[in-house]
């Protein structure tokens, strides 16, 4: 340890041991602290120096630790120790063995290959909606070189220069939806994952795909239409073989040709991997399209891993461990009336017990109240069914209840029938006039013809608009005619019925009788005045 | 005939509240598949007013999803052992020791689980979860070789059916019983995480006495001003009125009787504008009857010999004064079966099923709060008075008048004094 040069202890992989031993959250701080010093281009440091640059965190309060860690990492060969010879102020500080420190190369490597590491762990991967809109902005470049070259001025370094962009856009956004794809599906197998983290990092990703999915599906499109364009008498390939030539201009003499055409075949497939991104063909579904696909289907997936999570939480305890102890609980009780009072309490699923009281009690309570001080001795019992109280069942076993014969009261219904329709008929004839008659002579009439004659006199006045001075008007059931003039002479008419008299202004009516044969009204009776 | 409309919709309106409410209290756990579709339409629609309505008046929760109605109840009193979970096939036989260990160590396989698993499989998972030291030292071990173990643990599942936690896929649990098959189920994840309903995880508790463990479960938050205390109290109150059979004042503690005194009126008409049940107020506590009779698990008067023969001694026990003994009761049943036996079912005629009439009998009245059992007999308690009969002159039943007016009662002297605390 003491020796500068000791070098790696065992394995050549001695550089990463930090890694795997206890208090390795302190050796990797310690190590990158020397990397952000490199990047400062410091490249010794002193203990002292260390353990100021360590996070306030990790930074162990005895500075003899972050020597001790030091030195452990020079015996693993990640750092080189050199004697400090620099001026010091006191006696002890000089009899002490001091060092300063720096990254040898392994540990340099061994720090470059874990930052690799994390990054690619680390990375969640993304979609870029931007390169889709600087793709589309090279593809019109495209043409429109194209088009220059179609009026003599060929230029292969714009078409190089164009073309390149074009494909280095596009690699980075295949290759960043490739990582999208894995990182979306680690995503959705998250298990025990912090719920806070997970849902903050929902709402943003959701977001980001509803966005690019719009993108994808308006800026896809037009891609697609560039390209076929490009396409159209092999422009594309034109356009191809220019940069092909551009770049084999630079091969050594002999390899000319064959360079010419390696890079032209270079560059067919890079332009039909993006012709297979953006355009469907032979029944085979574009990279974009089935992008699209994933990201939407990303989004139910999430949603699912968010009900999961609700879920879980929506019991705060642990539900799986509520449920052993509760199976502890149960094991231990006393007996089983304490098991079932458990039950009950943990679980609440009980139905409501309730007495059941007759409709009978009930309306005698309602019409003689019992005072609440009455005891339940002393109120009223409840009734019950004799039938019930005898037999145990409300109804009678056996025989079933012979059908009541309802005859009698049939005929009874009919009789009552047939004389309403006799009295209306004769109240009818009674109202039936043979000419117009003025309707102060029509005299008294009994109560059902009165309440016919009121019927009808409504109907005729429901026609009477102002201004008329007479109408015609038919009975709703259609059984009879009312013809009704006013009389300008200001007499007054007047209908006696037992009920009282009837007065109004005259008029001259005509009532006929619908129902009748010929019409021929009987002359009315009982014109006794 | 000439109700404006907007009765007619509030009438209706009142009628599916009642209906869903009752249904509610009836299921806790309602599923929107299977036999209750139609309550459950109604507890959807009418959510927020019922959620207010258990949220302030009983301070249980009221979750609604598509797929299942979920009243997370807590009992009013922890005292009462008369709602056992029931096997959910005919017999409705009271679960057991080995079977409530086995429920809960089934769940606790499904919560860690995924969405589907085979009973064979479950049975492995819950054999591991039975090798707990704790369960070792009660003296509770499952090896599921047997096949009474088999049969218990197909119990448990068949209430998970029930409850809707599981849906079965394919196969019987009859294979799976007598070891020739396996049963595939989906597993109903938003129906498990609201099956427990006490207020705390029992995992956060660590109090060893089983009372104290009880009361934890469903302790309160800290009620720390006069406000939330009478609120408790009346949650409390609300609770064991909607609940159960009869309130008696003596169960009561000072502070809750002084205010069910004062509020009793609000109280009850709460409930009745919620449940349609009336209050039956007495001296000695109040009973919520019900003139519709089916917001009940226990039915009393029942059809069948055996709500008959409950009947029958309910009447006996309460002319009684004071404590009767079993004996004595077998005995009367005998006379009884002299008297009506011909309408009593075949087996309850035979000689010696005395005892399990009478068995059946009192837990009937046990759990309808009107008889309490002590070490030497049977008390009546105060409500069972509600089923004296008189002189028992039952006019002559006619074949055509099945309903006879009973003859004129004589004003019964009370038997005994009223408790009244």
């Amino acid at each position: 340890m003491t020796s500068p040069a000791s070098g790696p202890r065992g394995s050549e992989h001695a550089p990463f041991i930090h890694l795997t031993v206890p208090n390795a959250a302190l050796y990797r701080q310690v190590m990158r602290a020397f990397l952000a010093a490199k990047e400062r281009f410091a490249v010794h440091l002193r203990p002292e120096d260390v353990h100021a640059a360590l996070a306030p965190e990790y930074r162990p309060t005895d500075p003899d630790a972050v020597v001790k860690a030091l030195d452990s990492l020079v015996e693993w060969g990640n750092l080189r120790a050199d004697p400090d010879t620099s001026r010091v102020t006191a006696v002890e500080d000089f009899y002490r063995k001091r060092f300063i420190y720096q990254l040898t190369q392994a540990g340099e490597a061994a720090e470059q290959a874990l930052s690799v590491y994390d990054e690619a762990l680390g990375r969640r991967g993304a979609l870029q909606a931007v390169a889709l809109h600087d793709i589309v902005t090279q593809l019109r470049a495209l043409l429109v070189i194209v088009a220059e070259r179609e009026e003599g001025g060929p230029d292969a370094a714009k078409a190089h220069l164009a073309l390149s962009a074009l494909t280095g856009r596009f690699e980075a956004l295949a290759e960043n939806a490739r990582a999208f794809m894995g990182s979306l599906q680690r995503t959705m197998d998250l298990h025990g994952v912090e719920v806070e983290v997970f849902l903050a990092y929902k709402d943003r990703l959701i977001q980001y795909l509803e966005r690019f999915i719009q993108d994808l599906i308006t800026l896809g499109g037009r891609i697609a239409v560039l390209i076929g364009e490009l396409e159209q008498d092999g422009r594309a390939g034109v356009l191809l073989r220019l940069a092909a030539a551009r770049e084999a201009a630079d091969a050594a003499p002999e390899d000319a040709e064959s360079a010419e055409e390696q890079a032209y075949e270079r560059w067919a497939a890079k332009w039909s991997g993006l012709t297979a991104w953006f355009v469907s063909a032979d029944g085979r579904e574009s990279q974009a399209r089935l992008l699209r696909g994933r990201a939407l289907g990303a989004i139910p997936q999430l949603l699912a891993v968010v009900r999961q999570l609700n879920e879980r939480r929506a019991g705060r305890s642990d539900r799986s461990a509520d449920f052993r102890t509760l199976a502890r609980w149960f094991a231990e009780a006393p007996d089983d009336e304490a098991r079932h009072r458990l039950w009950r309490a943990a679980f609440g699923l009980y139905s409501a017990r309730h007495l059941t009281v007759d409709a009978d009690t009930l309306a005698e309570r309602t019409a003689r109240p019992v005072p609440a001080s009455t005891s339940w001795a002393e109120a009223e019992p409840l009734r019950i069914s004799p039938q019930l109280r005898r037999t145990g069942s409300y109804e009678r076993r056996g025989r079933a209840r012979r059908v009541r014969d309802r005859s009698e009261e049939r005929h009874r219904l009919a009789e009552i029938a047939a004389r309403q329709a006799e009295e209306i008929a004769a109240a009818r004839a009674r109202l039936a006039t043979d000419d117009t008659i003025r309707l102060s002579t029509v005299g008294e009439l009994d109560p059902v013809a009165f309440g016919l004659f009121l019927q009808l006199l409504g109907d005729a006045l429901a026609t009477w608009r102002p201004g008329m001075t007479n109408t015609v008007a038919t009975s709703n059931d259609g059984s009879m005619e009312i013809r009704l003039t006013a009389l300008a002479d200001g007499t007054t008419a007047e209908i006696r019925t037992p009920g009282g008299t009837f007065r109004g202004p005259d008029h001259l009516i005509e009532i006929t009788d619908l129902t009748r044969p010929g019409r021929a009204g009987r002359p009315p009776t009982g014109r006794d005045d | 005939m000439t109700t404006p409309l907007g009765e007619v919709l509030d009438g209706r309106r009142t009628a599916e509240v009642h209906k869903a409410a009752r249904t509610l209290l009836k299921e806790p756990l309602l599923l929107a598949r299977g036999s209750h579709a139609d309550e459950f339409r109604l507890v959807r629609q009418h959510a927020s007013e019922l959620r207010d309505w258990f949220d302030r008046n009983t301070g249980w929760s009221l979750r609604v999803d598509a797929e299942a109605a979920r009243l997370a109840r807590t009992p009013g009193t922890l005292a009462d052992p008369t709602h056992p979970a029931r096997e959910a096939s005919r017999g409705r036989a009271p679960f057991t020791r080995r079977r409530y260990v086995l429920l809960c160590l089934a769940l606790a396989a499904l919560e860690r689980g995924e969405a589907q698993i085979a009973l064979g499989r479950l049975a492995e998972q819950v054999v591991l979860d039975a090798a707990d030291p704790h369960l070792a030292a009660a003296g509770v071990e499952f090896t599921m070789e047997r096949r009474d173990e088999r049969l218990d643990l197909a119990a448990v599942v068949r209430l998970l059916l029930r409850h809707g936690v599981l849906r079965r896929v394919a196969g019987e649990e009859e294979a799976y019983v007598s070891g020739s098959g396996d049963v595939l189920y989906d597993v109903q994840r938003r129906v498990l995480a609201g099956l427990l309903a006490a207020r705390r995880g029992p995992s956060t508790i660590i109090t060893e006495d089983f009372e104290d463990r009880l009361a934890e479960l469903t302790a309160e938050s800290a009620l720390d001003s006069d406000e939330l205390r009478f609120r408790a109290i009346r949650q409390r109150l609300t609770r064991r009125l909607l609940d159960d059979p009869v309130l008696y004042y003596e169960e009561l503690t000072d502070e809750e009787l002084v205010y069910l005194t004062r509020q009793r009126a609000f109280l009850t008409a709460r409930i009745m504008e919620l449940t349609g049940l009336v209050p039956e107020v007495r001296a000695e506590g109040i009973a919520m009857v019900d003139p519709h009779d089916d917001l009940t698990d226990v039915r009393m008067p029942e059809q069948g010999t055996h709500g008959h023969v409950t009947l029958l001694l309910a009447e006996h026990l309460a002319a009684m004064d004071g404590e009767v003994s079993r004996a004595d009761l077998e005995r009367k049943v005998q006379e009884l079966a002299a008297e009506h036996g011909a309408f009593w079912s075949k087996s309850a005629k035979q000689p010696g099923a005395e005892a399990e009439l009478v068995g059946q009998a009192l837990e009937r009245l046990t759990a309808l709060g009107l008889v309490a059992a002590t070490p030497k007999g049977i008390v009546p308690l105060p409500a069972l008075a509600r089923y004296a009969v008189g002189e028992t002159v039952v006019t002559e039943p006619g074949p055509a008048s099945s309903r006879t007016p009973r003859a004129p009662r004589t004003p019964r002297t009370p038997k005994r004094k009223a408790p009244q605390s």
